[in-house]
């Protein structure tokens, strides 16, 4: 028989193209996993803010700054004034406190960086997961230890239902809490 | 051969054990001879191997660097300083007025982080009591209109304010020293702090006169009050303790005088599944309206000759209780003679006569606005006779603010007596024209002057334009009843470069340098010291009673019952009208926009009118037989010629309209308005300022124009539809007798519904809806508030006729009975969030299934567009988004960064190419949710208040839990009038619909 560049094409190359694509998309996929889902985020903050210093060193309570996380969907990241009600007197000459007067007394918000987020189309709540006793660590991970805070779980709709469907194996020390709900409407709406 | 054996011992064949040479030389060599034969390496790719792959690890490479790096997810903004009481995420609400019209409803603005997104009644206003009309709800997007007017313009071209102020000031010096009129034109301003502006502005500039425009108003009632019982202040009506109410041509449902009280309070005495004593309506009109349809009793009279039935009403009552009338009030035909004349069958007038003599200071004869002062009067009188003054609320009386008519402005400026007119919203060149003169007056006039928020017809015709706020950016106060006085207050800072017109008179009157946006506020608190604070008897200092009063967004004033007396010599100066055989014309005012202010707003066009279900326009309503014997069907043009205007009118064949009369609505024909209302409709101001004109030339026009509506007309004639919302039990209605015979009435044909699945079991909350169809009356208030809450795009007219028209809650409208007499019966159609929805089974990617509490749910972002589930909806009250109505509407009109900002923050903007519909407002449910955890509760049914439900003047829907027993939806669903709509199909609703009765006499049952 006598043989093609056809011949060559399907036997050769088109599986050695598909290998190599594949391989690559399989690669690039689970390489890329955890950067998809902002596994690992740490943006540079317009103010170096550590949530080590304030929430580990000085014990200071997640609510103080983040006033919403009890009463409804967001948790707020603190007005400018929050930061304010402690350093206009504390440690205000240092460069990253002298940037945050500024801000403050130009009446300008500060740009912080999003690092945690979920798409529009999810309604996402925190007051119903902090008042049945959710720890803000099961979501957040332990930004008491961070210097610049980064995100460390994964931020699905899966990472959402493995909770709902089971939180006593997500949260042990959780004793008291039902399933979450996993229907629709639960988030979409 | 022997020697030359394999010496190794090992071999692969026996050639090579036999040592042949070719196979020993093939030994030495990688490939076979010939491998490579027929083959051209020219003929490849020059891209080598290497190259290949080199190529490959770099790609790989590349898109592994790409990958590392994070999708940027933006900023989060926090407040600088957060406003104490602002939580974002969270509404907050503040009292306000709406201005609307006259009435003045309280409302509560729901505001989200500093925008309002969301008007409902102020639940401590008398009147409203927490409920707000169509119009009302729809104001939300007049405040974000993106036709707004932004700058002070002079002559169209932009000025600033300081050159307006500089202008004005020297003028008005001009005039006041020439003794020239300044006059001002309001709309219906029963605003105390205005009237206080304007004598502040008297005392610089003396010449100062206010003169009252409204194209439909109370005038006509408040001058009969004035003759007959020497005050303008008529008083409020117990509705609620009426045994019989008849309505003379009013639209007491629809959109006249207080249409949210009466509703509520007529809604009290229809209250079947809590045993209301049921009240009797009879509704008196030519053409089908709202009221009419309600109706246990439609008496279908020519207009023309209400003057003469109310005198035959009054006659017979006379005669009946021995009372004289002055002799200008007799009437000698018969009940029987006017019925024959007027083909009025089973006796209504009699049995009107009858009712209203045996519930004598239990009834109510009421006169629509638009009648004739002398109509009024004699309606007082009748009352007055009966006895009914029993039920006249005094304490509650409406304030009269009227000032001088419009029509002296006009002799006024043609006499050269007016240097400047300043219009304070109100669009007098467009609805009061036809033969009043006023355009061509206002041509002759030096300074025109129109505050407006958009443009108009009247602000074409004035030198100065100029933007105002919206009522929801501004201050402000209403003193609607005698006792009841309430306060406006911005809620959002002006978006535009606009004064309230209050502030830009005020900043005329004092002529100081620089304005302040704070003017108003702080003349309105002087103002309100004085003329609440000082009456008021507090001993909270003013500061905290003014807060207080900001709050409730009311005071009431104290108010004493002065009881007036009717002095029947007033009566003497009323006249019969002449009456002519001709055709007769009718003008409304339209139930949605209004006098034609609401004209530009799309949610309000769009909402079907209640009776027609026409969106987009209006036309001319004729009743079967007139079009039969004109020779017109739906669509046709007719000219129709009244006081020398002719305009041609498309015509709408409307069942139960009295023969050759015609009624249409103004509000209309806009000229010149935003994108949304121009050209929508027809201009029927042009006949003149009356409401009624008789001896109307009628011709067949040329050509058709194409009316749109969002149900199809059932042919009643049809004998394969007549009827069939009835055979098929959508509409199950009864008498009030035969519910009291049979309270089981309804059930007797029920049949064993049987099903070969098991049903789901549904723990904890399970939520459900009835809707009282009792109680309902169609307003559509549901509708809009729907709209507003859930983000509903406007699709406009031409969508509309292709069946697309997007809101989630709709209200069907049957008729049955003859095209002369016939029976509406109306119910509002919504998701029945069905147990075995046939939608579920359908959807090839489970967008929409079943949640736990009963919810049928939808996942916009499964959807793929198949629309199965709208094909097997049996309800049809699916949704599909067929373009992003946003962007398609009116060339993107309302895609925009202003109007943007009356979205609900809570609900998806749903795109192209996706199903939707009700959700029973899983927002609220869930925010209801939110707060039973907080509070560490469980969520109960009655914690959810749906959209629909908080708008409902009439309290008709009711919402719950079903599962909870002791819920009032669970009452309502075991009740017997309880039905589901087309439960034969065993898809298990969640809407109970509890069956209309009529109040009719036990001989017509």
């Amino acid at each position: 028989m006598k043989k093609s560049v056809l011949d060559y094409a399907l036997k050769v190359r088109l599986p050695l193209t598909l290998f190599v694509t594949i391989m690559a998309f399989v690669l690039t996929f689970y390489v890329s996993r955890t950067e998809r889902d902002g596994i690992g985020y740490a943006p540079d903050q317009p103010i170096a803010f550590s949530h080590k210093l304030h929430a580990g060193d000085m014990e200071i309570d997640c609510q103080y700054c983040h006033v919403g996380v009890e009463k409804g969907r967001h948790a707020l990241v603190p007005s400018v004034n929050t930061c304010m009600n402690c350093h206009t007197v504390a440690r205000k000459d240092k460069p990253e406190i002298i940037k945050l007067t500024k801000y403050y007394e130009e009446g300008q918000p500060v740009p912080w960086k999003r690092i945690h987020r979920v798409p529009e189309y999810a309604y996402f709540n925190h007051s119903v997961h902090v008042n049945k006793g959710i720890e803000c660590e099961s979501c957040h991970g332990d930004i008491a230890k961070m210097e610049k805070v980064e995100q460390v779980k994964g931020w699905t709709m899966t990472a959402c239902l493995d909770c709902h469907r089971d939180p006593h194996a997500e949260m042990p020390d959780l004793v008291e809490v039902n399933n979450g709900p996993e229907n629709c409407f639960a988030c979409h709406r | 051969m022997a020697d030359s054996k394999n010496k190794s011992g090992i071999w692969k064949s026996l050639k090579e054990y036999y040592q042949d040479p070719v196979v020993l030389k093939n030994k030495t060599n990688e490939f076979m001879d010939g491998v490579t034969d027929d083959f051209d390496p020219d003929e490849l790719s020059k891209v080598s191997r290497r190259k290949f792959l080199a190529l490959m690890t770099a790609s790989a490479a590349f898109t592994a660097t790409a990958c590392t790096d994070y999708h940027d997810k933006g900023e989060v903004i926090a407040y600088n300083d957060r406003p104490e009481g602002v939580i974002p995420g969270k509404p907050n609400y503040y009292a306000s007025t709406c201005d609307g019209c006259a009435v003045g409803c309280g409302v509560l603005v729901k505001t989200r982080e500093g925008r309002p997104i969301k008007l409902d009644g102020n639940p401590d206003h008398p009147v409203n009591k927490g409920k707000l009309c169509t119009k009302g709800q729809a104001g939300i997007l007049e405040l974000y209109d993106p036709d707004r007017l932004t700058d002070p313009l002079r002559d169209r071209r932009k000025v600033s304010w300081n050159d307006v102020d500089a202008y004005m000031v020297e003028a008005f010096a001009k005039y006041a020293s020439e003794g020239k009129e300044i006059a001002f034109v309001t709309g219906e301003n029963n605003s105390p702090a205005f009237g206080d502006v304007i004598a502040e502005f008297a005392k610089k500039y003396p010449t100062v006169k206010v003169y009252n425009h409204a194209a439909f108003s109370e005038k006509n009632r408040r001058s009969a009050w004035k003759k007959v019982y020497g005050s303008g202040k008529y008083p409020a009506i117990k509705w609620a303790d009426a045994d019989v109410i008849v309505s003379l041509d009013a639209d007491l449902l629809g959109n006249e005088g207080d249409m949210l009280e009466f509703t509520r309070e007529f809604a009290k005495r229809r209250d079947a599944v809590n045993g209301a004593d049921f009240n009797r309506f009879y509704v008196v009109e030519g053409g089908m309206t709202l009221t009419g349809a309600n109706a246990d009793y439609r008496i279908r009279v020519n207009p023309q000759y209400h003057f003469e039935l109310a005198l035959l009403v009054l006659n017979q009552v006379a005669m009946n209780l021995g009372v004289t009338l002055p002799s200008n009030l007799a009437y000698r035909k018969s009940v029987t003679d006017f019925e024959l004349a007027h083909n009025i069958k089973s006796d209504k007038v009699a049995r009107l006569i009858t009712d209203l003599l045996k519930n004598r200071g239990k009834s109510i004869f009421y006169v629509g606005r638009d009648k004739s002062e002398d109509l009024h009067m004699v309606a007082n009188y009748l009352n007055e006779i009966l006895g009914n003054s029993a039920l006249y609320n005094f304490k509650c009386a409406h304030t009269d603010y009227s000032t001088e008519d419009i029509s002296v402005l006009v002799s006024n400026i043609n006499r050269g007596a007016v240097g400047a007119v300043l219009h304070v919203d109100v669009n007098p060149v467009y609805n009061y024209s036809g033969n009043t003169g006023y355009e061509e007056a206002l041509a002759k006039v030096p300074t025109k002057v129109s505050f407006t928020l958009n443009r108009n017809e009247t602000s074409e015709k004035c030198n100065f334009v100029l933007p105002v706020h919206h009522y929801l950016e501004a201050w402000g106060d209403i003193h609607s009843r005698e006792n009841i006085y309430t306060l406006r207050q911005p809620v959002i800072n002006p978006i535009f470069n606009t004064r309230q017109s209050e502030a830009a008179i005020l900043q005329w009157a004092d002529n100081s340098t620089g304005y302040n946006q704070d003017k108003f506020h702080k003349f309105l608190q002087n103002s309100f010291k004085k003329n609440v604070y000082a009456k008021a008897g507090t001993t909270l200092n003013f500061k905290k009673y003014w807060f207080n009063a900001l709050h409730d967004g009311i005071v009431m004033l104290p108010a004493n019952e002065t009881v007036a007396s009717i002095n029947v010599e007033a009566l003497g100066s009323v006249k019969t009208p002449k009456t002519n055989e001709g055709f007769t014309l009718q003008v409304r005012e339209s139930y949605f926009v209004g006098d034609g202010k609401f004209a530009n707003n799309g949610w309000l066009q769009e909402t079907p009118h209640p009776v027609s279900k026409v969106t987009w326009d209006n036309y001319a309503a004729i009743a079967p037989a007139t079009a039969a014997a004109l020779g017109v069907e739906n669509n046709d043009l007719i000219d129709v010629s009244a006081d020398g205007n002719s305009i041609s009118l498309p015509v709408m064949i409307q069942p139960g309209t009295a023969e050759n009369t015609i009624l249409t609505e103004a509000g209309y024909g806009r000229t010149i308005v935003g994108e949304v209302g121009l050209d929508v409709g027809f201009d029927v101001y042009k006949f003149g300022s009356e409401k009624l004109y008789s001896n109307v030339d009628v011709k067949k026009g040329s050509g058709t124009y194409d009316l749109v509506s969002t149900q199809e007309h059932h042919s009643l004639d049809d004998e394969s539809v007549k009827d069939f919302h009835r055979i098929r039990g959508i509409i199950q209605d009864g008498t009030v007798e035969e519910y009291k015979k049979d309270p089981k009435f309804l059930k007797h044909h029920e049949h064993d519904i049987f099903s070969i699945t098991d049903s789901v079991e549904y723990k904890g909350v399970k939520w459900a809806m009835a809707i009282d169809l009792n109680k309902c009356t169609s307003c559509s208030a549901c509708v809009t508030s729907c709209n507003v809450e859930n983000n509903i795009p406007v699709v406009g007219k031409d969508q509309v006729s292709r069946g697309r028209e997007m809101s989630w809650m709709r209200i069907d409208r049957y008729y049955s009975g003859s095209p002369e007499e016939p029976v509406v019966s109306n119910q509002p159609m919504l998701c029945q969030h069905c147990d075995n929805a046939p939608c579920e089974n359908v959807c090839p990617v489970n967008a929409t299934n079943h949640s736990p509490d009963g919810l049928n749910q939808m996942a916009y972002n499964r959807c793929v567009g198949t629309r199965y589930c709208a094909n097997n909806c049996p309800y049809k009250v699916r949704r599909f988004n067929f373009y992003n109505f946003r962007d398609h509407f009116a060339d993107a009109y309302y895609q925009n960064d202003l109007t943007y900002l009356a979205s609900n923050p809570e609900v998806t903007v749903r795109s192209r190419g996706v199903m939707e519909k009700c959700t029973f407002c899983i927002q609220k449910i869930m925010d209801a949710r939110e707060v039973a955890i907080r509070e560490n509760r469980d969520l109960k049914g009655d914690d959810v208040v749906t959209a629909c439900q908080q708008a409902c003047p009439s309290e008709a829907i009711v919402f719950g839990d079903s599962n909870d027993p002791e819920s009032t939806v669970s009452k309502y669903r075991e009740h017997d009038l309880g039905y589901h709509v087309l439960d034969l199909l065993n898809v298990r609703p969640n809407v109970t619909y509890i069956a209309k009765l009529r109040n009719t006499h036990s001989e017509d049952a």
